[in-house]
């Protein structure tokens, strides 16, 4: 554009009170986040992941029985590529090994994802664990 | 006209004629007006928007995501368009049945163009599902739609413009050029959501939230609000904004700068939300990619404030 025009905006030299409050009110939200986060700062600093494997549930689908299960990280620190292990055990050995990857684990978070197994895991023993992690 | 005035004497049919190519003439000068106006909001569509047409992202969001969010996305759009159009439609004596009309248009064509460049650049194909196809064209019609609108009031259409600005040096800018407290947040409202939209779905937002310490977080807050401060008061930038005599500067920074701070940060909040990166995520985490969001937004906020 080279047309040039003036166009100065000027603020209001007596504002409105709602221009006031709506400020105000914005100042406390802005503190507020600044607060909570510098809590975090200085209180919950993590520096490794801890990763729990949790099943939620286990269907039948066309493709197999399919878990579904959750990892939580209750550390403040984030995992990244969580490789998942889900194992059906009977009587020691290991009938059926699947795994899989989820991208991020982020601190004081879950993630959800699903394992297919060809066999049913009813009666048997069913474990879903992270077996391996980066960092982001 | 009836017919009779055209087959009665050389001076009736000679005004019928000329009447007539008055007619062509206005209505060949207003189809041409009118086609500039779309050409001028497809082109608003591709500048605005061609960044999130190609970001993969934004292609798989079109299946993925929950069609509950994506139906309030869509339907948040319109009010949002109407008042848009009405605040920066570039004829200044549009009416709301105008700028509803105007929206619709830039809606439309957000619509068409998006099908069209997903088609042309491969991205969409025949045989995909009827769900990923309308689910895809429906996402990117979102930025396009708000790029068709800002194309057609940035792109174009200042003559009119002008003669409100030549009036404003005559008389009180104040009231001449400033919009109402609620106008000026909407206007910030809408840059933070440009510039959201155009960021919030890529991975790399959760991603630097991950890599930040809180201590990050805490310095891109100072950031974010400097940036946003100095952009609108301080550069002086073409179309920046003066305090009025005798104010001092944190009287501007409690009343716009904060407030534009949190509307950036609701927007970049709602954007994350509506694009599944707060699904089972902690809270300090969220807050840590609402701030991380919110720098991009904090800045198209400020920039919206120059520039509509």
């Amino acid at each position: 554009m080279t047309r040039i025009f003036n166009d100065k905006n000027v603020e209001a030299g007596e504002p409105h009170w709602i221009e006031w409050a709506t400020g105000v009110v914005s100042a406390v939200i802005v503190l507020g986040v600044i607060a909570w986060i510098g809590k975090d700062a200085l209180v919950d600093r993590d520096s490794s992941p801890n990763l729990v494997g949790v099943v939620l549930q286990t269907e039948k689908r066309g493709g197999g029985f399919q878990v579904l299960f959750e990892i939580r990280n209750d550390s403040s620190a984030t995992a990244s590529q969580v490789t998942v292990q889900g194992e059906i055990r009977e009587q020691g050995s290991v009938l059926e090994n699947v795994e899989t990857v989820l991208d991020y684990v982020p601190g004081h978070s879950k993630a959800r994802g699903g394992l297919i197994f060809q066999q049913d895991p009813a009666g048997k023993t069913l474990t879903v664990r992270a077996s391996s992690f980066d960092e982001p | 006209m009836p017919p009779p005035r055209f087959t009665g004497g050389g001076s009736f049919s000679f005004r019928g004629r000329s009447n007539l190519s008055v007619a062509i003439t206005r209505e060949d000068f207003d189809r041409s007006k009118c086609f500039a106006g779309i050409a001028r909001g497809i082109a608003g569509a591709l500048l605005f928007a061609l960044p999130m047409f190609m970001t993969m992202e934004m292609w798989e969001l079109g299946f993925y995501m929950d069609r509950s969010r994506l139906f309030l996305l869509l339907i948040v759009n319109i009010p949002l368009l109407v008042i848009l159009s009405d605040r920066i439609g570039f004829e200044r004596t549009s009416t709301w049945r105008q700028a509803i009309r105007d929206a619709s248009i830039a809606y439309g064509l957000g619509v068409l163009g998006s099908a069209l460049i997903l088609f042309a650049m491969g991205v969409l194909k025949y045989d995909q599902s009827l769900h990923e196809i309308i689910g895809m064209i429906a996402i990117q019609a979102i930025p396009a739609s708000i790029g068709a609108m800002l194309g057609r009031s940035q792109l174009g259409g200042q003559s009119d413009d002008g003669d409100d600005a030549k009036e404003g040096d005559s008389d009180d800018p104040v009231h001449e050029r400033e919009t109402s407290y609620a106008g000026e947040l909407f206007l910030m409202a809408v840059g933070a959501l440009f510039l959201n939209l155009n960021v919030a779905p890529t991975e790399e937002m959760i991603l630097l939230s991950y890599k930040m310490t809180p201590w990050h977080a805490l310095l891109m807050i100072a950031a974010s609000l400097a940036v946003m401060h100095g952009f609108v008061y301080a550069l002086s930038f073409k179309g920046s904004h003066d305090l009025a005599e005798g104010m001092p500067s944190w009287h501007a920074f409690v009343r716009f700068t904060l407030p534009g701070y949190v509307i950036a940060g609701l927007i970049s909040a709602y954007c994350l939300w509506t694009f599944h990166r707060t699904d089972d995520i902690g809270s300090t985490q969220i807050l840590m990619a609402v701030v991380v969001l919110g720098f991009p937004g904090a800045i198209g906020a400020a920039a919206a404030r120059l520039i509509l």
